[in-house]
């Protein structure tokens, strides 16, 4: 089972990475252009060419690349002279934190959410529950920074519009600087997963088990989230690890809009100044990332439901 | 179908129709063009001139809006067109032709769905130049691994339906089967999809444009907008303002519309649609005496609020039941039985259901009890055991903490009094090694030793009353003799009282003391078994004894042999309820309802005509018809109380008072004398 699940792990990097790396190179644009600029001679690019490795086979090139990536060396950016490892450790953290802020937001709000919305199913609460999921998630998601800002940093001046202060430096504004971004992108994932929750409980509270629960005259409250919360907390696990993609999405442009130095930012920005080797590097990192997450939620899947221990 | 929408979807497609009428007929819409600068004052807020306001160059915000939504517009429905023509094909060949195919293309969706989308579209649009056809195709090919997942799963469901295999089977061609088959069947998925995958469209693209990388300058995008509002934000919050919400407005419409349209296909409801919930208000109950029993059980109803009527599951039902004793309640699937447990212990879904008559437990009014105080009631004295042993435990919690939390609620055990009375528990229920059973989970258990364990969940706090809702009917024939053994053994030994509800007549005849025969909700024969079973008078009992499994049927057969099939709760038959599927019915059982006879008086059959009056009015309305007044409230309780509230007058005093002997009763205008057999119509209908 593991091994199987290492294989297909490996599998599904090799492809991505090999995708990544051909239809980026094969994109038009030279990055030649951009680090000699328009005016330099054709010599002079040709040569740096050859200095870059560009002028190898594709598949050469990729597999040089592939090697490098397997001792840890993403190669060096052309354009900034900078190796992409070293700047990928240096800005992870801040995209990291951006991560776990957000989605400790969105499910420490879901759940409470989701909860009461399934146990008073069909009331009035639900049904505000649900249209104010339902806005949420169809609010993109570069509005919700905009308009978060116009209200807190603009109007009420509370919190920063922009600007990052890293954890070791100051714990305090290392939050205040974490918020905003946070709940911006944590939003949309916050409704995803609340109706996800509602939608199963309200299955699971009429299985028997249940129903027997109550006719052992244990309270609805113990019921609730003793009995039935974490057999309905299975696909909540799972949307957790699906929606890393789409969270990842937003990371670009939640740290663009909020001017926090993480990847995102480090990918937006390596894009206008077509610095494909830095694109690569996130690239792999940011797929790596994803399907290491959704490994471990498959072992998460186990502890929730003990009857997939032993398949 | 339409009155099913809701105005949700009329709303949301009233807005994209707005939407896209103004991006069509954009060029001639009397204001200003979109690139006018100093059309105004620069910054300049809402006015006459300029509903939404003038940028920082002085164009009209409203002007560059409503250009702004033929980019998003036309990218939503060009990506969601393209991601259809490459994701819908391969989807249903996955889907119908399964193997090989599948394998391949759900690999290369796992693939895509690790592949960063948006980063890699920035990156495609970046390189490749930010054009409208380039944002569209790139969208369009990443939303493809999405289409081509929900292609597959709806034609993988129609394609395993019968029609589609008996098709296949009949050599149909492949493309036939999928033009007339498959494609209808997909399409309403599909176009729910369509309107979800537009919004992501419109969501995406807002987001690269909100990065710079998508139209260029000078045709305004939505989330070009609002990047470009954001710099003086602080002066002219219209200039975000403006486009978010009509962006909002345009992505809500659009994911209104598509779950609507799913709403009509899914089971699942996703919380929009209207709820219809019953008036607060219970159903009357007829008057009655609370005897000096155990268990008593007086005119119980419980109707549902369904959509397509009142659901009458349990329709004036009486009993009583005494210590040591077992009482069964049998009858078809569908026949109340099951819904009358549920009810007589308030376990009913709250909101659409209505409960009326009342339980008594010693005297005591059940039905009047708080939750609080019902919940003390339950589980200590009344216990109930399910049908399927499968879906009584919780899949995720331990037997030993199952087993030990009522012992700790009830109780007031410690954790460690509590893991040492439930594993006596469990040895008394016959598990072998308690104490490893109870680090076990339900699933390492098999049928037989989980229906044991809720048996010894049902016993822990020692009820006077076990409900057991077909306890066995799912377990192997060997296994069904040993729970029934433990559940009598458990019933002497702890002086219980069992009511044990089944459709198994062969169980009922060996382990029940009493047996109440319920057909659509009511109560139509009761009495001593061996009487009831020996001298039949009502044709359904006698159907359902005709329909007793031999032993060379295959097991676990269900009751199939009795004529047509059980009424529709909503809409019950005129007169007596069995008539369209009762061999002797004659006009009379049409009109009028027969009320419960002893089976010591002679049968009323020379009553009125057959043809009687139609006084005795509809009997499906659950209210008692004028001329028969309801039963003598003043009559001494007994053993056997009547069922139905349309009960003569003469029967309450033929009740001897106090009696424990029940007495043999029927509902029937035409009974079968003793040992008179069904011959017609019982075998030839087992299909
Ligand atoms: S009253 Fe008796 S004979 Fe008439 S339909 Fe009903 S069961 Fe049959």
């Amino acid at each position: 089972m593991i091994a199987y699940r290492l294989a297909r792990l490996a599998v599904v990097l090799l492809v991505v990475t090999f995708l990544s790396y051909v239809l980026l190179n094969l994109l038009p644009g030279d990055p030649t252009t951009q680090m000699l600029g328009l005016s330099a001679t054709e010599e002079a690019r040709a040569e740096l060419r050859r200095q870059l490795g560009l002028d190898q086979p594709l598949l050469v090139r990729y597999g040089a690349w592939l090697g490098g990536l397997l001792s840890g060396d993403f190669g060096t950016s052309p354009i900034t002279r900078v190796p992409v490892a070293e700047e990928l450790v240096e800005r992870l953290p801040v995209t990291l934190e951006l991560l776990v802020a957000a989605e400790v937001l969105a499910l420490g709000l879901a759940v409470p959410a989701g909860v009461a919305a399934a146990r008073r199913a069909g009331r009035a609460l639900d049904q505000a529950l649900t249209a104010l999921g339902f806005a949420l998630l169809s609010t993109p998601v570069f509005v919700v920074g905009v308009l978060l800002i116009l209200l807190f940093a603009v109007t009420w001046r509370v919190l920063p519009a922009t600007g990052w202060t890293p954890l070791s430096v100051d714990v305090g504004w290392n939050l205040t600087s974490v918020l905003l971004p946070a709940v911006t992108l944590g939003c949309a994932q916050m409704a995803v997963y609340a109706r996800l929750l509602r939608t199963d409980l309200i299955a699971t509270l009429q299985e028997d088990y249940i129903t027997l629960a109550r006719a052992r005259g244990l309270s609805p409250r113990r019921i609730l989230w003793r009995h039935a919360l974490r057999p309905s907390a299975i696909s909540l696990v799972t949307a957790v690890g699906l929606n890393l993609g789409a969270l990842i999405g937003g990371t670009v442009i939640v740290e663009t809009l909020f001017g926090l130095p993480g990847v995102g930012r480090l990918i937006v920005d390596s894009i206008f100044s077509r610095d494909y080797l830095t694109v690569q590097g996130c690239v792999v990192l940011i797929s790596v990332g994803y399907v290491l997450v959704n490994f471990a939620v498959d072992l998460v899947y186990a502890a929730v439901d003990p009857r997939i221990r032993r398949a | 179908m339409l009155r099913r929408l809701g105005p949700a979807f009329w709303i949301g497609s009233a807005w994209i129709a707005v939407v896209l009428a103004a991006g069509l007929l954009a060029d001639v819409l009397p204001m200003p063009r979109y690139d006018e600068t100093l059309a105004g004052p620069p910054q300049a807020g809402p006015s006459a001139a300029h509903p939404l306001g003038t940028d920082g160059l002085g164009r009209d915000v409203l002007s560059r809006v409503v250009h702004g939504s033929r980019v998003s517009l036309g990218v939503g429905v060009g990506a969601v067109l393209l991601g259809l023509l490459v994701g819908a094909p391969l989807g249903v060949l996955a889907g119908y032709r399964r193997r090989a195919a599948d394998a391949v293309i759900m690999a290369g969706t796992d693939i895509a769905l690790a592949f960063p989308a948006l980063v890699f579209a920035l990156a495609v649009v970046a390189f490749a130049g930010a054009s409208l056809r380039n944002v569209l195709i790139v969208l369009g090919v990443l939303g493809a691994p999405a289409w081509t997942r929900l292609i597959r799963g709806a034609t993988l469901s129609v394609a395993q339906r019968e029609f589609v295999l008996a098709a296949r089977a009949l050599g149909a061609r492949d493309r036939r089967i999928l033009w007339r088959e498959i494609v209808p069947n997909v399409t309403m998925p599909a176009a729910s999809y369509a309107f979800i995958g537009m919004a992501v469209a419109v969501v995406a693209e807002g987001g690269l444009a909100f990065l710079g990388l998508s139209v260029q300058a000078p045709t305004p995008t939505w989330g070009g907008l609002i990047n470009e509002g954001r710099a003086i934000m602080e002066n002219a919050p219209h200039l975000v303002l403006a486009p978010s919400v009509v962006m909002f407005l345009t992505v809500l419409s659009f994911n209104l519309v598509g779950d609507r349209l799913r709403a009509l296909t899914a089971v699942r409801e996703s919380g929009l649609e209207p709820v219809r919930r019953a008036a607060p208000a219970s159903l009357p109950t007829a008057p009655h005496a609370a005897g000096d029993v155990l268990l008593q059980v007086a005119d119980l109803r419980t109707h549902f609020v369904a959509p397509h009527g009142t659901v009458k599951a349990v329709d004036g039902v009486s009993l009583t039941l005494e210590r040591g004793r077992t009482l069964a309640v049998v009858g078809e699937s569908g026949s109340g039985k099951s819904m009358l447990i549920r009810s007589i212990l308030g376990l009913l879904p709250a909101g659409q259901v209505l409960r009326g008559g009342k339980v008594y437990l010693e005297g005591e009014d059940l039905t009047a009890y708080p939750p609080e105080r019902m919940r003390r009631v339950l589980g200590t004295r009344l216990a109930a055991v399910f049908q399927d042993p499968m879906t009584a435990l919780n899949p995720v919690r331990r037997i030993g903490t199952q087993l030990a939390e009522p012992l700790r609620v009830h109780r007031g055990m410690s954790r460690r009094q509590a893991r040492a009375e439930a594993a006596r528990l469990l040895a008394s229920v016959g598990i072998p090694d308690p104490a490893r059973t109870l680090r076990r989970y339900p699933h390492e258990l098999s049928g037989g030793m989980r229906q044991r364990v809720t048996i010894a969940m049902a016993l822990s706090c020692g009820p006077d009353v076990l409900f057991a809702d077909e306890p066995t009917t799912a377990l192997d024939v060997t296994i069904q003799d040993q729970v029934l053994r433990l559940v009598h053994r458990l019933r002497g030994e702890r002086d219980m009282a069992v009511l044990l509800v089944s459709h198994d007549l062969s169980v009922v005849a060996e382990w029940a003391d009493e047996v109440v025969v319920m057909y659509a909700g009511r109560v139509v024969e009761r009495g001593p078994t061996a009487e009831v079973l020996e001298r039949t008078r009502m044709p359904y009992t006698e159907a359902l004894l005709q329909a007793v499994p031999k032993l060379t049927d295959p097991p676990h057969r269900r009751l199939r042999v009795i004529t047509g099939r059980p009424p529709d709760l909503a809409a019950l038959p005129s007169g007596c309820a069995f008539h369209p599927r009762c061999p002797h019915a004659d006009p009379r059982c049409a009109t009028e309802t027969p009320p419960l006879i002893p089976a010591s008086d002679p049968p009323p059959a020379a009553g009125p005509p057959a043809a009687g009056p139609p006084a005795a009015g509809p009997p499906a309305d659950g209210t008692p018809p004028a001329h028969q007044p309801p039963p003598a409230a003043d009559g001494p309780p007994s053993a056997v109380t009547p069922s139905s509230p349309a009960e003569p007058r003469p029967l309450a005093a033929a009740v001897p008072p106090s009696s424990t002997a029940p007495e043999h009763l029927y509902a029937c205008w035409h009974p079968r004398g003793a040992g008179t057999a069904i011959t017609e119509g019982a075998e030839s209908h087992g299909r």
